[in-house]
This record gives C-alpha cells, sequence and structure tokens, in this order.
C-alpha cells in the first residue's frame, strides 16, 4: 500500500501543479498553448540544474524561475499586442521542445561521462517527503482557489478573462494582471514538471518531447472547469491511470502501445464529457479566452 | 427597489469643495483635440472647456464624435493632436485609471460592468485603496451603505447579470460615486431610459453639481439636452459647431447647429408612404413563446404575436427586457424551451437559421458586427454568401451589379466594392448590411435597432426604405427598437416588452406616449 | 516614463505579404543563432553557410514538393480559422492505409491502378481522422488545437501496434518494420533530385484545386467567412457545423494523401517506434502555411525556405545535438517571429512620453 502511495504521489504532485498553474493563467484570458514544451523545458532544465549542481532542490527552483520567465512573457505579447494565443503558444511548444534538447543532451551526456546515481541529483522518493511535497500542492491549491473567489486579486484575474476592455474601463490593468497571473501559474507548471525528472522519471531521455504529459495536464485542468479543487480529482485520475498502466496492461492483456494511447483517449473522453454535461455551463471557459486584445478597440 | 430621493446626505460628496457656481476657471479645458480613425477623422480641433457645478451637454447625432471626444477624456484613446488641461496643469490622460486618479469617471450607454461576477467584485477592481489580497467582503458594507445613502436597495453579493438594466446604471453611478469622482462623463446612459426613470438621474445629478461636481452629458436627443443642461456644446462631424447657454437656446437654433443648413430641408419633409387599409395572410405567428437567457433563467416568457403582410409591427421596451432573445429565437439563431414560431404557415420552430433564410426572411441584428457582417470581407463577399445557395459557383459578375446598386442607392461611401468592409466607417457599414438584408428579404424582416450607429440622415432614409418595402412588397416587419420614438414613427402596431412578457399592444393611431412608457417601467 | 501604445495602421503596411514572412524568417533565424551560440556554442557563421548550402541541397525538391502539399491541406484549414495541427496524424493514417494495400492486398498486380487507390484510399483515411476532430469541434466545442494533437499521438501509437504485431515484416533482420512494399508500386523518380513525378503531378493538381475553390466556389467562399466571422455565417443561414467538418475532412485528405505518397516514395516502409522516425512534415507544414500568409500561390516559396531549413537542421550534427533540436529551434524562433511580425501588418507603435 505505502509502495503504491509512494510510486503515485509523484505523478499526481506533477499533474496537480501543472494542471493548477495552467488553470489559473488561463482564468486570466491567456489561450495557453505552449503547455507542453514549456513542461518538457521545465524538466529539463530541473535535470540538467540539478545534475550540474547535484543538488535536485536547486533544479526544482530553477525550473519554475525559468518557467515563470516564460509565462510572463507570453502575458506580455498576448496582452499588449493583438497578437493570436494560438500561434504564440505553440511557436513557445516548439522552442521549448528545442531548448529542452539543447540543454538536455549535453547534460544528459555529462551525467553519463560523470557516471552519477541517480540518488546524487533526485528527490528521495521516500513517504515523509513525498506527503510533505503532496500535501503543500493541495495547499497551494486551495490558497489559489481563496485569491481566486474571495480577493481582489482574484477579481482582476477573473475579470480580465471575461471581458478585458471592460476590466480595464473598471480600472484594472490588465497586462499587470495577466503578467502577475502568467508568473504564479508558470511558476506551479514550472515545480510541477521538474517533479518529473526529479522524481519518477529519473533520467533525461532525448525522446521526453514525444511524451505529450503537458497536454494530459491540459485535459486535466479543462475536465475541471479550471477549478483549483476540482483539478484534485481529475488529476488523481490521470494519475492513477498513468502511474498503474503497467497493471491495466496486465490485468486488461493489452499490449504496451494500446496502454500508451490510453492516457490520450482518457483526455479526449474526459474533456468531451465536459463539454456535455452542465459542467460546462456551471465552470464556464473565461469568456474572452484566446481573444487577441487591442485596448483602442473601436465599435460600431 | 428604486426610491431615489434627493440625498440629503451630504457625506458622500465631501470631496467636492462646495463652491457656490464659479465660472472662473474652468476644471477641465480641452484644446485643439485631434483624433483620426483609418478612413476618417473623428475629432477636428475641438476645444471645450468644462467648468465645476455645471451639467453640460455634449449634443451631436451619430458618428459627430461625441464618444471619441468622451473617451480621450476618459484615457481609453491618445488623441493625435492637442492637449487637455485639467485644473490648470496640462496632463495626458494614459487610462480609465489615470482618468480616474483625476476625477474623471465614466457612466456609459452600456454599462461596464462584468456579468459573472458580484456588484462588489466589480466596485472593488476601480478602488485603489484596496490590495490586491484584499478580501472582497470588507467593500461589500460600504457598498451597500453608499447605496442606501442615494437610495438603493442593492445586495452587493448579486452578480451583475442578474441587475436590470436601470439597476446597473446606478451601480455605475455608485461606482462613480465611491471613486470620489468630480466630473461624471455620462454617455448616453440616460437617453433610452423612460421619462420617470430620467428623472431620477437628472435629480442626482443635480445633487452632484450642486456641491460643486460636473457632468458632462452625451446625447443625440435635442429634447434632453435642452432639458437638464446648463449649457450645450454642439458637435458636428467632428468639430465644435458652437456652445450655448441654456437660457439662450432654442430648439430650432440647436437643431440647425446639429445638423447644418442643408441637411435640415432634408428632415423636414416626412415621408408619405401609405399604409394599406387592411392586411391579408400571416407572415409571422408567435405563440407563448419561452426562451432561455445564456445565464438559465427565461428572458422570453410567454410571448404571443403575429406580422401579416405589409405591417410593420414595432416592440418597445428598456434594453435588456428579453429582446435579443426574443429577435434570435425568431431568427432562429436561439433555441426556444417552450411555444411555436411559424413562418409563412410553416413551423420554424428551434430549426435554425438554415430554415427561416430559405423562407425569405432577413435579418438586420443588434450588434452588426458580430452577426450581420464579416469585417475582414469584402463588400461583394458579404453579399455573395446571402444569395442563392444552390449555386456553386459563384458568379462575381452578377454580385458585382448588386453590389454596385446598393451602394449607389444608399449612397455608400466607399473607395471601391472590393475593400473590406471593416474600412468603412460605422455608419456606412450599417448601409450596406440594411440595404442588403432589405434587398434578400422576401417574407418577413427583422429590425434589432436598425439605426443605432446611423446619423440622422441615413436614419431616416433608412427607416423610409423599410416602411415603403413594407408596403410596396408586402413584407411583413418586426421591428425590435429600445429608441421608443423609431418605434412610435414607424410601427403600425406596437407592442411593448417588459420583464419578457407583452404588457400591452397598441393601435400606431390611437397611442399615447405616456402610457407606452409607464408600461416599460412597471 | 515612456509607454508603448499600440494603435491600429490608418493605412495598410505596404508590401506587407513579403515584408512579414520575410522578416520574420531573418529574424528567426538570428534568433535560434542566438540560442545555439550561447547555449551549445555553435558558430553562427557555420550555421548560416550550412543553411545557404541546404538551400541547394540534393534533398531540397523532394521536401520542398511534400511540403507545398502539407502547406495547401493547412491553408484549407487555416483559412477556415480551424487550427489543424493534426496533420502528423493525418499523414500517418494515410499512410497506414496504403501499406495495408500495398502489403497485404492483391491489388498490387495492376500497379497504376494500385497507386492511385492507395493516394485516394489515404486521402479518405486522413480525411477521417480529420473529421473526427472536427466532429468534436463543431458538435461538441472542443477546441481542435488539442485534440487535433492528441490525435496525433495516438495514431503513432496505432500504427506502433500493427507494425510490432500483425504487420512485422518476415525480411526485416531483426529491426521491427514491415516489409518493403513491392517495387512496382514505388514511385518515379525524377531525374536530379530526390523528388517523385506522382508527386509533382498531384501538389499541381492540389495547388490548382485549391486556389479555383477559394477564388470561385461557394464552399470556399463559406470556409473564408468560418475563418473571419462564423457568428455572421451562422446568421447568414449556413450550417456552420458542416462547414467546419469539411475544412478539417478537407485539409486532412490532402495531408493523407501525403502519407500514401510518402510511402509509396520515399520510406517503402514503416518502421517502429514510428514516432521517432516521423520526418515531422506535419508540423513543418504549420510553418509553410503561415509563412505563405495564407496564400496559395505563395506556399511553394515557403515550403522551399521550410524545407532548406529542415535540411539544415538535420545535417547539423554538432556537439552531438541531433538534428531534432535544431529543426524545433528553428520552428519556434521563426513562427514566434512571425506571430509578431504579422501584428505589424495591420498595428503599429507609438512612443509616448
Amino acid at each position: 500500500m505505502i509502495e503504491d502511495l509512494v510510486s503515485v504521489l509523484p505523478v499526481f504532485i506533477t499533474y496537480y501543479l501543472v494542471a493548477l498553474g495552467h488553470g489559473f493563467f488561463e482564468k486570466s484570458g491567456v489561450l495557453n498553448l505552449a503547455i507542453d514544451g514549456l513542461f518538457v523545458l521545465g524538466a529539463t532544465v530541473a535535470f540538467a540544474v540539478a545534475a550540474y549542481s547535484l543538488n535536485p532542490w536547486t533544479g526544482l527552483f530553477m525550473s519554475s524561475i525559468v518557467c515563470s520567465l516564460f509565462g510572463a512573457f507570453i502575458a506580455y505579447m498576448a496582452t499588449k499586442l493583438p497578437i493570436s494565443h494560438g500561434a504564440l503558444g505553440l511557436s513557445l511548444m516548439f522552442l521549448g521542445y528545442g531548448l529542452s534538447l539543447v540543454i538536455g543532451i549535453p547534460a544528459n551526456n555529462y551525467v553519463y561521462a560523470a557516471a552519477l546515481k541517480p540518488s546524487a541529483y533526485t528527490i528521495p522518493t521516500v513517504m515523509n517527503t513525498l506527503m510533505v511535497l503532496f500535501i503543500a500542492s493541495i495547499l497551494i491549491g486551495i490558497l489559489l482557489h481563496y485569491i481566486l473567489e474571495n480577493t481582489k486579486l482574484g477579481a482582476m484575474v477573473r475579470a480580465s478573462g471575461e471581458d478585458p476592455h471592460t476590466a480595464e474601463a473598471l480600472g484594472v490593468d490588465v497586462l499587470k494582471t495577466r503578467i502577475i497571473a502568467g508568473a504564479i501559474g508558470y511558476a506551479l507548471i514550472g515545480l510541477g514538471s521538474a517533479f518529473f525528472t526529479l522524481t519518477w522519471r529519473i533520467g533525461w531521455d532525448p525522446k521526453i518531447y514525444l511524451l505529450g504529459h503537458g497536454w494530459i495536464a491540459f485535459a486535466i485542468s479543462l475536465a475541471a472547469g479550471r477549478h483549483p479543487i476540482l483539478t484534485i480529482f481529475t488529476a488523481s485520475l490521470f494519475a492513477g491511470l498513468v502511474r498503474y498502466q503497467y497493471v491495466v496492461q496486465t490485468t486488461l492483456g493489452l499490449s504496451t502501445e494500446i496502454t500508451k494511447m490510453l492516457p490520450f483517449i482518457a483526455a479526449i473522453i474526459s474533456m468531451t464529457v465536459f463539454y456535455v454535461t452542465p459542467l460546462k455551463r456551471k465552470l464556464a471557459s473565461p469568456k474572452s479566452l484566446g481573444k487577441p486584445y487591442y485596448r483602442e478597440e473601436r465599435t460600431v | 427597489m428604486l426610491n431615489l430621493a434627493t440625498s440629503k446626505n451630504n457625506r458622500i460628496f465631501s470631496n467636492l469643495s462646495k463652491l457656490s457656481y464659479e465660472r472662473v476657471k474652468p476644471f477641465i479645458s480641452l484644446k485643439g483635440i485631434t483624433k483620426r480613425f483609418p478612413g476618417v477623422v473623428a475629432l477636428d480641433n475641438v476645444s471645450l472647456d468644462i467648468y465645476r457645478g455645471e451639467i453640460l451637454a455634449l449634443l451631436g447625432e451619430n458618428g459627430a464624435g461625441k464618444s471619441t471626444l468622451v473617451k480621450i477624456m476618459y484615457g481609453i484613446y491618445t488623441p493625435d493632436k492637442g492637449e487637455i488641461i485639467i485644473d490648470g496643469k496640462k496632463t495626458n490622460i494614459y487610462s480609465p485609471r489615470h482618468a480616474v486618479d483625476k476625477g474623471i469617471v465614466l457612466v456609459p450607454q452600456t454599462p461596464h460592468l462584468i456579468d459573472s461576477l458580484s456588484v462588489a467584485e466589480n466596485l472593488i477592481l476601480s478602488l485603489k485603496e484596496y490590495g490586491v489580497f484584499a478580501r472582497v467582503e470588507r467593500v461589500e458594507d460600504y457598498v451597500k451603505k453608499i447605496a442606501l445613502d442615494i437610495g438603493i436597495n442593492l445586495d452587493p453579493r448579486e452578480l451583475v447579470l442578474t441587475l436590470s438594466y436601470t439597476q446597473k446604471q446606478l451601480v455605475s453611478i455608485i461606482r462613480a460615486l465611491l471613486l470620489k469622482a468630480k466630473v461624471l462623463l455620462v454617455d448616453e446612459a440616460t437617453t433610452l431610459l423612460p421619462s420617470k426613470e430620467k428623472e431620477k438621474f437628472y435629480r442626482l445629478f443635480r445633487d452632484f453639481v450642486r456641491n460643486g461636481g460636473s457632468v458632462v452629458l452625451i446625447t443625440h436627443k435635442i429634447h434632453e439636452a435642452l432639458q437638464v443642461a446648463d449649457r450645450i456644446a454642439i458637435l458636428r462631424s467632428g468639430k465644435l459647431v458652437g456652445v450655448i447657454d441654456r437660457g439662450k437656446a432654442r430648439s430650432e437654433d440647436v437643431r440647425k447647429l446639429m445638423f447644418g443648413e442643408t441637411v435640415l430641408n432634408m428632415l423636414q419633409s416626412r415621408f408619405n408612404t401609405s399604409r394599406p387599409s387592411t392586411y391579408e395572410g400571416k407572415v409571422l405567428e408567435v405563440v407563448d413563446l419561452w426562451v432561455n437567457s445564456p445565464f438559465g433563467e427565461y428572458a422570453v416568457k410567454g410571448v404571443s404575436l403575429v406580422v401579416r403582410k405589409g405591417e410593420v409591427v414595432g416592440i418597445a421596451g428598456i434594453a435588456g427586457n428579453g429582446q435579443e432573445e426574443l429577435v434570435q429565437a425568431i431568427v432562429g439563431l436561439l433555441r426556444p424551451s417552450k411555444g411555436r414560431i411559424k413562418l409563412l404557415g410553416v413551423d420554424v420552430t428551434g430549426k435554425g437559421v438554415e430554415l427561416t433564410r430559405k423562407l425569405g426572411v432577413g435579418y438586420i441584428p443588434d450588434t452588426p458586427t458580430r452577426y450581420g457582417v464579416s469585417l475582414d470581407n469584402t463588400i461583394e463577399e458579404n453579399i455573395a454568401i446571402l444569395l442563392a445557395k444552390e449555386k456553386k459557383i459563384i458568379r462575381w459578375r452578377e454580385v458585382k451589379e448588386i453590389a454596385s446598386k446598393l451602394v449607389r442607392e444608399y449612397h455608400v461611401k466607399t473607395p471601391h466594392l472590393k475593400v473590406p468592409v471593416k474600412v468603412l466607417s460605422g455608419g456606412n457599414l450599417m448601409k450596406i448590411l440594411v440595404s442588403r438584408e432589405l434587398a434578400i428579404t422576401k417574407s418577413l424582416l427583422i429590425a434589432h435597432n436598425p439605426t443605432r450607429a446611423l446619423d440622422e440622415v441615413s436614419a431616416k432614409y433608412v427607416r423610409h426604405r423599410i416602411r415603403e418595402k413594407a408596403t410596396r412588397e408586402s413584407i411583413g416587419v418586426l421591428l425590435v427598437s429600445e429608441d421608443l420614438d423609431e418605434v412610435l414613427e414607424l410601427s403600425d402596431r406596437i407592442l411593448i416588452l417588459n420583464s419578457g412578457k407583452i404588457v400591452g399592444v397598441f393601435d400606431a393611431d390611437r397611442v399615447e406616449r405616456k402610457y407606452v412608457e409607464e408600461l416599460m417601467v412597471a | 516614463m515612456v509607454r508603448l501604445i499600440v494603435l491600429r495602421r490608418t493605412k495598410p503596411l505596404p508590401y506587407a505579404s513579403i515584408l512579414i514572412p520575410v522578416s520574420s524568417i531573418i529574424l528567426g533565424i538570428i534568433l535560434s543563432a542566438i540560442i545555439l551560440y550561447f547555449l551549445a556554442g555553435i558558430s553562427p557563421l557555420a550555421l548560416f553557410s550550412l543553411i545557404i548550402r541546404s538551400f541547394i541541397s540534393p534533398t531540397v525538391v523532394k521536401d520542398t514538393l511534400i511540403l507545398t502539399l502539407i502547406g495547401l491541406s493547412l491553408v484549407i484549414a487555416f483559412r477556415a480559422s480551424i487550427w489543424n495541427i493534426g496533420a502528423e496524424g493525418q499523414i500517418h493514417m494515410g499512410m497506414l492505409v496504403a501499406a495495408w494495400i500495398a502489403l497485404f492486398t492483391p491489388l498490387t498486380s495492376a500497379p497504376m491502378f494500385a497507386k492511385i487507390t492507395c493516394v485516394l484510399a489515404g486521402a479518405v483515411a486522413g480525411a477521417l481522422w480529420a473529421a473526427l476532430a472536427g466532429v468534436l469541434r463543431a458538435y461538441v466545442g472542443l477546441d481542435e488545437v488539442p485534440i487535433t494533437l492528441m490525435l496525433n499521438y495516438v495514431a503513432y501509437y496505432v500504427l506502433d501496434i500493427l507494425v510490432y504485431g500483425p504487420w512485422r515484416g518476415r525480411f526485416t533482420y531483426g529491426y521491427i518494420r514491415t516489409d518493403e512494399i513491392p517495387e512496382d508500386l514505388w514511385l518515379t523518380l525524377i531525374p536530379g533530385t530526390t523528388a517523385h513525378m506522382e508527386v509533382l503531378v498531384v501538389a499541381i493538381i492540389i495547388g490548382l484545386s485549391t486556389w479555383l475553390m477559394f477564388k470561385y466556389t461557394i464552399i470556399g467562399l463559406r470556409l473564408r467567412i468560418l475563418g473571419s466571422n462564423p457568428e455572421f455565417l451562422r446568421s447568414a443561414g449556413v450550417n456552420v457545423k458542416h462547414v467546419m467538418v469539411l475544412a478539417l475532412a478537407l485539409s486532412g485528405a490532402v495531408a493523407g494523401a501525403v502519407g500514401a505518397l510518402y510511402l509509396l516514395g520515399d520510406t517503402h516502409r514503416i518502421s517502429y517506434p514510428v514516432e521517432a522516425q516521423t520526418a515531422g512534415y506535419g508540423y513543418l507544414g504549420i510553418l509553410v502555411a503561415w509563412l505563405s500568409m495564407l496564400d496559395v500561390r505563395a506556399i511553394p516559396l515557403a515550403a522551399y525556405v521550410v524545407s532548406s531549413l529542415r535540411i539544415t537542421g538535420i545535417t547539423m550534427q554538432i556537439a552531438g545535438l541531433g538534428g531534432t533540436a535544431i529543426v524545433f529551434l528553428f520552428m519556434g524562433s521563426v513562427l514566434l517571429t512571425y506571430t509578431i511580425a504579422k501584428v505589424f501588418s495591420e498595428y503599429t507603435i507609438r512612443v509616448q512620453r
């Protein structure tokens, strides 16, 4: 039982934090399609910094900082210019893949050359550490929910996502708000993705950009209506599915490939279910999500 | 609950210095303001002074530049030339927040409120004294108190989407007071309200200026300006053509300044198309229609009506009483929950726009840039998309002929037919839309605020064409307008929509404006 | 305090359709060069000379033709504002069906007929795979970007299952892959290049058809208005859902056909793991479509440029960095600079003190 938890908690923490950050950022109205690219980048930065400094916590920290800076950049571009959020996100996705390969391959070579043992640069997956991290992430989620529902910042973020023009007229600095949302959101994405290489997927794989975990987190957030508390449940579901791929495989007698497909099929199904049920209205997407923002818009 | 008594509590106006009516130095001075948009000069060298303690009306027809001037004062647009001087100091207003810092607060026609947030959440967004991590709860009591002070009973925790149009406007006023406004920019916010509601707001304005504030009332209705303003500034085609004191203002002089000499004559002649003595054949029949609003409850509650061939049926009402949902349900954009809609005898309930278009329905939407045209496409393309669907290949020559004809008849100002529609001014865009819809309508024209963005001459022309089409081609017209004057002018029968229900039916010949207004508010 | 204000241009930017793609390519390459220099020590001069040489590399014609076709596929969808990021999956589905016909059906005895059937069947497979996403977009309302993207992964894995299992070849010398398709079905080389006649023919046909469709047919106009204002399209009485699905289906059809052609002409077999073997045309095509500013006539030129960049990436193997890294870097940089540059065709920046 303990081994089960030990193996599933890191996956949960990764998915939850990434989905949490993504959802928070999107609530401010910026469509976040760069998620997978920056997930990969964050994971790689964490790995590289941890390996070079022999300290997983610096890896965690740097990943968070780097991703946070990207988040602020995306928010700035998407709000200052009437730019296509989708194109912006996709370009950073590819850039993220490219950068992670440029950083990851040398780091990986270094690890082999120096014959580093995983324990030298990863977070020890012991129950105590994991429980602390797990509780910390839940607390972050609760904090985010409180901010969104009860504070002025939350009102600013939601206003920017619903109707940035009206928000601006009401006195909100939409640019600043979205930059904050982007910085916080992506700091969490950086944290979550760091856990990927530092806890459950030890070692760095040049094929890392093919895994698609960022998109799973995207679906996790969407299926929960970007609600910080509900995301706990969707994240648990997918964490279980991904972690127990092997179990699912052997019990149902499926091939490896089919089980590799399962998270994506589950993702598509969960998003469809969300959209088809009343959930879609109760936890509606921000009305202005993805709409290019032109401050001096002239209406007929 | 709108018991608005004159405020006896001056605490809320404490920020304004109690001066007697001082005309010495203007509070705000606009000098030589010029603003251009693609294809049009919205403001041309406008200079205007705004004093403390006065209600200044900014009068002009649609497209004259009033809204642009106000948006510049509010920091939404930046002027291309000219300067703004506030309290003697030259200032640049960078944003609405900046304007609010200077004491300038906007009260717009469509309330600047976010529907899915509560009243308190909307208001806290404007209040600088609360930090980002401040709890919204803290502001709720304060808001409730201010509201009571001016005589409104309001739960600040309610979501804005549940409020009526008038309540939302009152929230906008509360916001201005919370922000310790020195100048209220009232941008057509009261223009469409019935008289009784208007009075409430006027009383508030008079209190406000009596305590040293200023109100700039933007309107295109002469009678409103004459009713409440101390001075009237008139804009025409982006230029300031006159500023008149209330005592010296006569309706005729004001009209002349507003429309110019030559235009005046066109306006004087009223169109004289006769109305048919009997109407045959039902074009539209709506029976007990119930339509949901996007927020869950019913926006249309059991509406029944009939439009016959050659008849113009006008639906009057204050904005937000279910007009949009009613119109969209009949057009086919929204599916009703209950009831029947029959077009030329065919049941079209919930069957979509494809069917209604096939049956020859024309639609002039309230938001033309959304439902009426595609801004990035050309005039020709915007017409071609609505022509015969059976043909797979487009005959561009035919389209071009139709487009040229419409441009000529309606005097649309455009460089040529292949420009993307977004290049055109708002008024010209509407003309393209209206002319197109009038051209393709074969059975029923549904017009929702058809002349909203149009200047007076074009508006009159459009109304004339609608009337003409109805009579000459035996088309039925369903006119839904938030402008009561328009409804009264154009309709054969008038229905009043209030809170989603039809509360009155009148024959145009036997209607009294007073009663209609009462029913609009009841 | 200096403020940057973004304003709409009163007059459109002159020569925008040339300035924007060209400047974004140049700036994108510079950005990649900077990244590669500071993070991997690669000399910018070496990079630039390699790029120049790639423009005249022997394989550039083949890539250009393929990317022209993918560019066409994506432009069909993009002009309708339907962001088909699933061309990779649609290509592979086309490959799947073509492989089945080539390896496991008796059609191979009539080579000409078989080749045409492979391409057409590939088109159908690609269309269906894309239409799946189209249905989810039109009838459920899901954003097609994550859906088409996830379907790419699913497509890879479907092929993996087949290649690992029932389709494993008999003459594979230990590699996990299918057998080679019969030589009769191989495409004809254009002399002097690594490109194929049939691909050229298909490219010309699809190119002309696409251009004509957008210019003269009601379908083309509907696709375009779906792209500029779907709510108006609906008000005009057009079934918007149908048009959405059609946009994806047409796009997928072209991509699927490319998959078939790619199998018949270049790879001649499918190897495991499929996701590691892909040339990435489906993603590169995105760049081609955008750089052409969604103008059908500019696609071949954009395809040529992107092909050269791809070849640069592949041939560059400095410091142990795989070609994929460089290609992604180029893609991301150019796309980023393009996305930003595009804004300036309609807007300008004013500096205010």
